[in-house]
């Protein structure tokens, strides 16, 4: 029997990023894991409703926890700012028992539901590589990536704990990655650094720079694509890309997928998106 | 007088020559290793020894016993090794483990009659002395403490050696003499430290009936579990066959005082153990007094100076950042070294510059946790004269060390901080308190304390030490030079939450913190909170401020409105509604002028997608661009009803 995990895609993924979505469900086909959805399952407040707020996105945090407990089954996001914020707001509630008894009483009442804390928070990233094995993706490799490709992590998944057995300070699961689907991995600083994502829409100039660095550096240390471990981040990267040049001056074209996409290209899936990538990273690359 | 029977070169000598300098009669450094000379050998051969171990021919092992000694530990690799001649002492350590095991009659300690004692304590301070004393230490407390404990346990004729419960394996528990000092981690739970030593310990384990054993736990009233740790190690080392010679210590949070009761006594007893394992009640006052004697017997504070729980040898390579200044060009250094794990960054740089390449530039620090020593080894903000080399890196790893981010770089490793302290002046951060009727008594002196839990939370705050080093964890200090830093916000917003301090001064500081430059200039906190203990209370700092400031400023500026719209959306279907968000957060003009990356986006002109037609119908259906209305989640009433319940602004 496969792997079996409670899938919170995060809101993005439902939103602006749909391809996440398409992608993920032809991954775990191909790896032979079972989502079991979440229908009721809030938005994990991305750190910034915890500004005004802990309480109150810890307490929907922990009434999503105690849906997949519920299940018996542990959470997965493909995105890393989900697992970040969830796996924090998770490990206080374990922490504090009497944290977690006032935030139960709360669910009580509104929910009718208690949070015992018996789940893990999964990014795919960490399923892929500690549960699935990377023995397993390579053998599913039917088309693999033959282009160097720049992982980036995203900042909130790189913390103690939230990134799995990777050294969150030194990570290299993404490159291990990249190279069980073929690919030659980039070395590249930017890789675990912030793109200022949450300051997007209140700093945007700072955050044209921030994001500017990464796919410049990426670029110059060789990338032809760029793929993301973070939905969040790659709106910054993807859609802000010309914004970023214009702000820095900087070189900053560059394809940018998220990582269960490219993964399903590597697996076989959606070979037509995979021949625009592969297009786009000849047209845009060096 | 020392008399050496054998000597031999172990591998990995790196002929240095400094043995062949010292002792040219004996050593001899070849290409690949230092010899030892056929002429001074008895079975006459020449090569390092290491095989044969053949003795010193004639009288050498005497005559040359100061120089092989002398060369043995100048040794920088610490190959050469020796033995000596039975019946023979040694004034020196012996530096090979060997040489200890071949010949324990000739320790000094081991053997020395102890003077103006009785003959039976006399008796029982003869032959092995050895005590292991085990720390479990989330926060470096109990480290300290076992630190401390060794340093007086040498005055009770003991050679205690510090563990790690990191280090050490169940079976190390079987020893003549333990002490175990431990602190309690959150609910009862073992330091990090200790859990696998405790888990291995609970699961089985030696016999521990030759072991003599007490605890000194550290823990905290206000938990329910009090000292928990140390009461599990208390009742297993019983269990397990162990004799507790003193009961247990248990130290509050002022930990110092109740410690200081119980090494004493405890050193005093434990010390009456001898080298067969029979505990000597009736010596333990003799002993108390004997260990009172000396002169090094005093632990007041500020006599203590930090030991270091010593660790195995590594060999790590170095890639070091250098910029020249006048040639305005930079790089990385790579070095090949070895080092002790217990070695800091700075005793590293130091070795680097004294015999590599002595132009290398870096601040040193006292080794107390200098500011200024702050840099990023291998992604982390450290403080070089602090952080030991094995919480960086591994046997055989490669340790990155790179000037601190966020400030100009002067020359290599130092960088011009100035900035940091400039904002602090401009910010003026200490304390004006308004004057306030009945302020002081009659008597002259203040009146009134401050809550406890207001003090707590205070002193929590002001753990971070070091503005500079909070500055370079952020990534976005070195794009926006309006931005104060997280090092100075964190000073405002601690000055701003004392009590003590006036409402016009924090009025003054809150604007501060909500003006340009202020804690909305930080684009992401999570850069900061991953940065280790400091960045956590960093990110909790300024998270904080944010919370404060919202509710000050009434969700004022784009941050606010941010995050406004964001809970509110989710509030109102369960899932974030990027359109409303960015609409809302943006306002009208903002919205227009962004509108070539809203292009972009409804295109999703980079991205591998679907036709254009497809993106585009994200206005009304799931597509590319996000939906203008979002579907509510299951029972999406509980979302609403916690929301109702938390928090009504929204």
């Amino acid at each position: 029997m496969g792997l079996r995990y409670a899938y919170f895609p995060g809101c993005v993924a439902k939103g602006s990023a749909r391809e996440v979505e398409d992608a993920m469900r032809a991954v775990v086909k191909a790896l032979d894991i079972e989502l079991v959805d979440m229908p009721g399952a809030a938005c994990c407040g991305a750190g910034v409703m915890k500004q005004a707020n802990h309480r109150l996105q810890l307490t929907l945090n922990a009434r999503t926890f105690a849906q997949a407990e519920a299940m018996g089954l542990d959470v997965l996001t493909p995105c890393a700012t989900c697992q970040g914020n969830m796996y924090e707001d998770l490990a206080l509630l374990l922490d504090d028992e009497k944290l977690r008894a006032e935030v139960n009483d709360v669910l009580e009442k509104t929910c009718g539901v208690r949070f015992e804390g018996n789940l893990r928070m999964r990014h795919l990233l960490q399923v892929l590589v500690e549960d699935v094995g990377l023995e397993a993706v390579r053998d599913h490799v039917v088309n693999p990536v033959d282009f160097p490709v720049a992982g980036y992590y995203g900042v909130p998944m790189l913390q103690d704990g939230a990134s799995g057995d990777d050294d969150p300070m030194d990570p290299h699961y993404f490159e291990d990655l990249l190279v069980a689907i073929g690919s030659s991995p980039v070395d590249y600083d930017g890789a675990t650094r912030s793109v200022g994502f949450p300051g997007l829409l209140g700093r945007e100039r700072t955050a044209m720079l921030q994001t500017a660095e990464v796919l410049s550096e990426a670029k110059q240390e060789g990338a032809l694509v760029m793929a993301t471990a973070c939905p969040l981040s790659h709106f910054n990267l993807d859609v802000y890309q010309v914004k970023a040049k214009k702000v820095s001056g900087r070189d900053t074209a560059l394809p940018v997928v998220h990582l269960p996409e490219l993964l399903a290209f590597a697996l076989g899936m959606m070979p037509d998106r995979y021949a625009q990538l592969r297009t786009r990273a000849l047209v845009m690359g060096a | 007088m020392a008399v050496i029977a054998k000597v031999w070169i172990e591998p990995d000598c790196i002929t240095c020559n400094a043995c062949e300098d010292i002792c040219p009669d004996v050593f001899k450094v070849e290409e690949d290793s230092s010899m030892i000379l056929a002429a001074v050998r008895a079975d006459g051969a020449y090569d390092t020894n290491a095989g044969a171990k053949s003795p010193l021919s004639g009288t050498l092992g005497a005559d040359l016993a100061d120089l092989i000694i002398e060369a043995a530990e100048d040794c920088p690799v610490e190959v050469i090794k020796y033995e000596l001649a039975e019946g023979a002492t040694d004034d020196a350590p012996a530096p090979a483990a060997e040489a200890e095991a071949d010949a324990p009659a000739v320790a000094v300690a081991d053997s020395a009659p102890v003077a103006g004692v009785s003959e039976a304590l006399a008796a029982v301070m003869e032959g092995d002395r050895s005590l292991t004393i085990l720390f479990g230490s989330q926060t470096g407390n109990a480290a300290g403490l076992a630190e401390r404990t060794a340093k007086l346990a040498a005055n009770y004729g003991l050679q205690a050696t510090v563990k790690d419960m990191d280090d050490a394996s169940v079976d190390s528990l079987s020893t003549t003499r333990l002490m175990v000092i431990t602190s309690t981690w959150g609910e009862g739970e073992m330091p990090d430290n200790a859990e696998a030593l405790w888990q291995a310990a609970s699961a089985g384990g030696p016999s521990l009936s030759a072991t003599h054993f007490t605890v000194c736990a550290i823990g905290d009233t206000s938990y329910d579990e009090f000292c928990k740790a140390g009461h599990d190690w208390n009742n297993r080392l019983e269990a397990m066959g162990a004799v507790r010679v003193h009961a247990m210590a248990e130290c509050d949070v002022d930990y110092v005082p109740p410690w200081q009761a119980w090494v004493s006594e405890a050193l005093s007893r434990i010390a009456c153990v001898d080298a067969s394992g029979t505990f000597h009640e009736t010596l333990v006052e003799e002993m108390s007094a004997f260990a009172s004697s000396g002169d090094d017997d005093s632990i007041a504070d500020g006599d203590f100076t930090p030991g270091q729980v010593l660790s195995e040898e590594m060999s790590i390579t170095l890639r070091v950042f250098r910029y020249d200044p006048v040639a305005s060009s930079s790089g990385f250094d790579t070095v090949a070294c070895a080092l002790p794990g217990h070695a800091t960054v700075q005793d590293l740089l130091v070795a680097i510059s004294n015999d590599v390449d002595g132009s290398l530039a870096f601040r040193r620090g006292n080794g107390a946790g200098t500011p200024t020593t702050a840099l990023r080894a291998n992604g982390r903000i450290v403080l070089s004269d602090v952080t030991r080399l094995d919480a960086l890196v591994n046997d055989g790893g490669t340790l990155l060390v790179e000037p601190l981010p966020g400030h100009p770089i002067v020359k290599d490793l130092i960088v011009d901080a100035s900035r940091v302290e400039r904002a602090l002046a401009a910010a003026a951060p200490w304390m004006r308190a308004d004057p306030r009727e009945g302020e002081v008594l009659a008597n002259g002196s203040s009146m009134g304390t401050m809550a406890a839990v207001a003090a707590e939370d205070l002193h929590r705050r002001f753990d971070v030490h070091a503005p500079e080093a909070a500055h370079g964890m952020s990534d976005c200090t070195p794009h926006d030079p309006s931005y104060l830093g997280p090092g100075v916000l964190t000073r405002l917003w601690q000055r701003a939450s004392d009590p003590r301090v006036g409402a016009e001064q924090r009025r003054s500081l809150l604007r501060t913190l909500q003006d340009e430059g202020g804690v909305w200039s930080e684009t992401d906190l999570s850069a900061i909170r991953r940065q280790g203990q400091e960045g956590r209370l960093v990110a909790e700092a300024m998270t904080d401020a944010r919370g404060r400031l919202l509710s000050e400023f009434r969700f004022a500026g784009r941050s606010g409105r941010h995050i406004k719209w964001f809970s509110r959306t989710v509030k109102w279907s369960g899932t974030l509604n990027e359109t409303i968000l960015a609409a809302q957060t943006m306002g009208p003009i903002g919205a227009i002028m962004n509108l070539p990356a809203t292009v972009r986006m409804a295109t999703g002109f980079t991205r591998t997608g679907a036709p254009l037609a497809r993106d585009l119908q994200g206005f009304v259906a799931p597509g590319k661009m996000p939906p203008l209305v979002n579907s509510l989640v299951d029972d999406h009433h509980e979302v609403k009803a916690i929301f109702d319940a938390l928090d009504r602004r929204f």
